[in-house]
């Protein structure tokens, strides 16, 4: 699981760093514990030595004072004086005892011994430190550590006795024995030992006695001993100082004493470093937890994201860079949300007046099955053709809106309203019967009958409808609205409101029926062709294009004239069958004639369903691809009419074909009433005047004038003019003089087929060699 | 000083130390080879005064009587070990009811039990002519009889008894006669000052 490593990697992250820190600090604590220890140690033993050091110098003095305050007792002087040798000892015995010196003697000036208390040396012997005698002549005092004849170490002074001059020397003596050394070690902090070097011999020790033997190997290196001892396994770091004429001192501090205090320290802080590296782990994982938990929850919603589910809000609400994130997460959400709903509504909508179009209807109808049971409302509105131009087409755009809106306000529960293109309104009513069906038509048409107020003006709307039943009159929505289409032409023309598909029939008119199927049979057996009409350069009298005009080459009836079928193909919309044939016709003979050295610009006409099939453009851009066309050897020429159908889509349209690089031309200029505003804000580049003022050019001289304005108005908005429909060399000569830029008619040449055109260029460049 | 003025030259001794600084406190005594020797009969006193013996030497002709006037306030303890004179005056003020009678030739060091530091010497002599040098180191003993004598000197700090050495005294005054002595210096002793006591 995703969440179970990052947790698991934030929680080794953080363990692994706490850990380290807790080694790193138990590191530095041993180093500076074993520093401190060493220096510790150092400085109790300066301080221990110095302590020492004083203490032997007080007991000495202690000693002194003692003997001096003998020295001056009268009785004893007395004694001395009169050499009264049983008092003497006896006072000797007394004082001794009151100080705990065990040696007690008074020596005569001449060195030799008068009286011992311990008896070691009879009366009369010399002194045997004859040494100390010398130096308490010359310093008035003397002290040393002296062995005795009872092989004793004593801390001896030596002080005369006055009366008030010199008589005799008192010396007194404390024994250095382990209670001396305990006394020492007691008050000096450091273990205590007298040995003697020589004899390798513990004298006094404030040890334990089983180290004795230990201590007494050291004995002979005790000069130059410095640095650490180890007495039965303990460290000690330790010095020694000479003690009298053989003795050394050994001083020693025990480094266990001060190591006991980092070993107890080491230890509660690796104690307290465990328990809190289990405290971080229980905490690093409750964090990652924490951190993971939100971000599996953000995981979750970007998966629903991503299928396409934006219903739920993101449900991480905290404070932190998580909650930042979700923040964003939640914005991002709503983005897309209001985005997809933006490219839906884009996609279903109709953008002029808001309601679903084409699509959304088809969809909506797919979705209900093959079996449900609905009808679909054709509703075409009378004369708005007329209304878009006398009005203009913004007023044509507010009256769909207006429409639309009325409509959308007889629109039952469980129904769509769509606008398909221009004045074609559809309904998709599901469940309603027949009855209830009429009931509703009725009442889209009382609703339609009330005027509107579109600019100022009061509008009369009337409109015709056309219902089919799904599934009964076909299945899928252009069957449906082909039938309902039909039915509503029927209504048209009889005037009566609304007809059912069912009562027009089960397709349309028998005539029709017909008619259809043959133009069907026609387009599978290549019986539609095109003619093709060449368009002249007035200026220069070459040929630069040609116009392809559709003829029907019918196997019984000979050439159908174009009026008798197109009219109704446009009509019933089987002109979107015939005109992708013909414009793939038209492209891959311009290029044949490109691939012959003819660069021909060649035209081909659009109804007003064509330009508003959103396909055509991506058909022309494939054909123009396919066949290695310049875009603008093709030409598209649109009347008047087919424009005001739809001016905003046609608009649209037309200026993505301009953009890529399609001519553009207004077909039949003059006889529709589209204002020269509008043709001035469209992307056309040719003009062709309606062949009705050419023809009479001749006799009306208001036509001429016609004409002439026109040609000079195409001029001043850059427009290519056409003339067509030229029948003299009067009219040909006549519109080259006054500037007319292209000629077309009869006069030039008929249409013909397209083997026929090369020949009749070949034909031409042989007449007019030249031109 | 003591001298027995019965006419006879004076004689002279400047004692010095090897180092030719004068010695102070150096007794001097000519003792009569022969003959009857006179007994004087003077009258000496060693003072304690400001706690101390004053003087510090004094030479007396054997069975002279000392009175140990004491001139401090407080009360003294005056002792001696010495062969030549043994005896102590217990604590006391004022002047002691009876002199003391040094009877037998000899040195005697003087000490006060009750402090510590007071030391004086008295030089039992046999002959009535002695005297003591002074901070010169000079000593005069006047009217001393012609004839032969032993001449002595002696000093309580001295490291090495000088041998004695004959001597003849004329009519006439005879030169100053030059001595050495290696003397050692006096040791210095506590004296706490003397108010500590005056409670």
């Amino acid at each position: 699981m995703p969440w179970l490593k990052l947790e698991r990697r934030i929680a080794v992250v953080f363990v692994g760093l706490v850990v380290l820190v807790m080694l790193l600090m138990l590191l530095l604590v041993q180093r500076s514990g074993e520093h401190i220890v060493a220096v510790e140690s150092q400085r109790q033993i300066t301080a221990g030595r110095m302590s020492f050091e004083a203490l032997v110098d007080q007991n000495r003095r202690q000693l002194e004072l003692a003997a001096t305050v003998l020295s001056r007792d009268f009785s004893f002087r007395e004694a001395i004086a009169t050499q009264d040798r049983p008092t003497m000892i006896s006072v000797l015995q007394n004082h001794g005892s009151r100080i705990g010196a065990h040696a007690m003697m008074a020596i005569a000036l001449d060195g030799r011994v008068i009286a011992d208390i311990q008896q070691a040396q009879r009366p009369g012997e010399a002194f045997a430190f004859a040494d100390l005698l010398k130096a308490a002549e010359a310093d008035g005092r003397a002290s040393d550590f002296v062995r005795m004849a009872d092989d004793r170490v004593y801390q001896v002074v030596v002080v005369p006795i006055l009366a008030p001059v010199r008589i005799a020397w008192i010396v007194m003596g404390f024994p250095v024995d382990h209670a001396w050394a305990r006394g020492l070690a007691q008050s000096s902090g450091l273990d205590v030992s007298l040995i003697d070097a020589a004899a390798g011999r513990v004298l006094a020790s404030s040890l334990p006695e089983s180290r004795h033997a230990a201590l007494a190997q050291a004995a002979p290196g005790v000069k130059d001993m410095s640095g650490e001892l180890v007495l039965d396994g303990d460290h000690y770091q330790g010095v020694a100082l000479p003690l009298g004429q053989q003795a050394w001192v050994i001083l020693l501090h025990s480094l266990e004493k001060s190591e006991a205090v980092f070993k107890e320290l080491e230890q509660a802080l690796l104690i307290t470093a465990s328990g809190g590296i289990v405290l971080f782990v229980l905490g690093s994982l409750w964090l990652a937890r924490r951190i993971a938990g939100p971000v599996n929850a953000l995981a979750a919603t970007a998966r629903r994201i991503a299928a396409g589910d934006y219903s739920d809000p993101v449900a991480v609400k905290s404070k932190d860079e998580i909650g930042q994130l979700a923040a964003s997460f939640e914005n991002m959400r709503i983005g897309i949300a209001a985005r997809e709903r933006k490219i839906t509504r884009l996609a279903y909508e109709d953008t002029l007046t808001g309601l679903p179009n084409r699509v959304r209807i088809e969809e909506r109808l797919d979705s209900l099955g093959p079996t449900a049971e609905a009808a679909v409302v054709v509703l075409d509105l009378d004369r708005f053709a007329a209304i878009n131009d006398a009005l203009g087409h913004p007023v044509g755009d507010q009256l769909l809106r207006q429409v639309g809106a009325r409509l959308a306000g007889q629109l039952p529960p469980r129904a769509m309203l769509a606008r398909l293109w221009g004045d074609e309104f559809a309904f998709l009513l599901e469940g309603m019967d027949r009855p209830a069906v009429r009931a509703f038509a009725e009442a889209l048409l009382a609703a339609l009958r009330t005027p509107m107020e579109v600019g100022g003006q009061r509008l009369d709307v009337n409109g015709s409808l056309g219902i089919a039943f799904h599934p009964a009159d076909g299945s899928g929505l252009n069957a449906l609205l082909q039938r309902a289409e039909l039915a509503m032409y029927e209504a048209k023309r009889r005037q009566c409101g609304f007809m059912l598909a069912e009562e027009v029939g089960p397709g349309p008119l028998p005539e029709q029926l017909s008619l259809i199927g043959e133009m069907r049979d026609a387009l599978e057996k290549h019986e539609f062709i095109l003619h093709y009409q060449p368009k002249l350069d007035l200026a220069s009298g070459c040929v630069i294009g040609a116009e392809a005009l559709l003829r029907w080459q019918h196997p019984e009836r000979g050439l159908v004239p174009p009026g008798r079928f197109i009219p109704f193909a446009e009509h019933t919309g089987f002109i979107r069958e015939i005109t992708p044939w013909l414009l793939a016709e038209v492209a891959a003979q311009t290029a044949a004639w490109h691939a012959q050295g003819l660069d021909l610009v060649v035209s081909a006409n659009l109804s007003a369903r064509d330009l508003l099939d959103p396909g055509l453009v991506v058909l022309v851009r494939e054909l123009v691809a396919s066949h290695g066309l310049p875009p603008a050897a093709l030409c598209l020429e649109i009347t008047e009419s087919a424009l005001m159908e739809d001016p905003t889509l046609a608009q649209a349209h037309l200026e993505e074909l301009a953009a890529f690089g399609v001519k553009l031309s207004i077909d039949d200029y003059g006889a529709g009433q589209a204002s020269l505003a509008y043709v001035k804000s469209l992307p056309v580049h040719e003009l062709k005047i309606d062949q009705s003022f050419i023809r009479s050019l001749a006799g009306s001289p208001k036509d001429a004038a016609i004409v002439r304005s026109t040609i000079a108005l195409g001029h001043a908005l850059n427009f290519a003019v056409v003339a067509e429909g030229i029948e003299t060399e009067a009219d040909l000569a006549w519109l080259r003089d006054i500037g007319c830029d292209i000629g077309q008619g009869y006069f030039i040449a008929r249409p013909m087929a397209a083997a026929a055109f090369v020949d009749w260029i070949a034909a031409r460049d042989l007449a007019f060699p030249g031109m | 000083m003591a001298a027995l003025d019965a006419g006879g030259a004076g004689f002279e001794v400047r004692v010095q130390s090897q180092a030719g600084a004068p010695i102070e406190d150096v007794a001097v005594v000519l003792e009569p080879v022969s003959g009857r020797v006179p007994q004087l009969k003077a009258q000496v006193s060693i003072e304690q005064r400001d706690r101390e013996f004053v003087p510090y030497l004094s030479i007396v002709q054997k069975g002279a009587a000392v009175n140990f006037p004491n001139r401090d306030t407080l009360k003294h303890h005056v002792y001696s070990f010495s062969p030549a004179k043994t005896f102590e005056i217990k604590l006391y003020a004022g002047q002691p009811a009876q002199p003391v009678v040094f009877d037998k030739a000899g040195e005697v060091a003087l000490g006060c039990n009750i402090h510590d530091w007071m030391e004086a010497h008295v030089l039992v002599v046999d002959s009535p002519w002695f005297g003591k040098t002074g901070a010169d180191g000079i000593v005069r003993i006047a009217q001393v009889p012609a004839g032969r004598y032993r001449l002595r000197t002696w000093h309580p700090r001295q490291k090495t008894a000088a041998a004695a050495q004959e001597v003849v005294i004329g009519a006439t005054p005879a030169r100053r006669t030059e001595l050495a002595l290696d003397v050692a210096p006096r040791e210095p002793r506590h004296k706490p000052p003397a108010d500590s006591g005056s409670y």
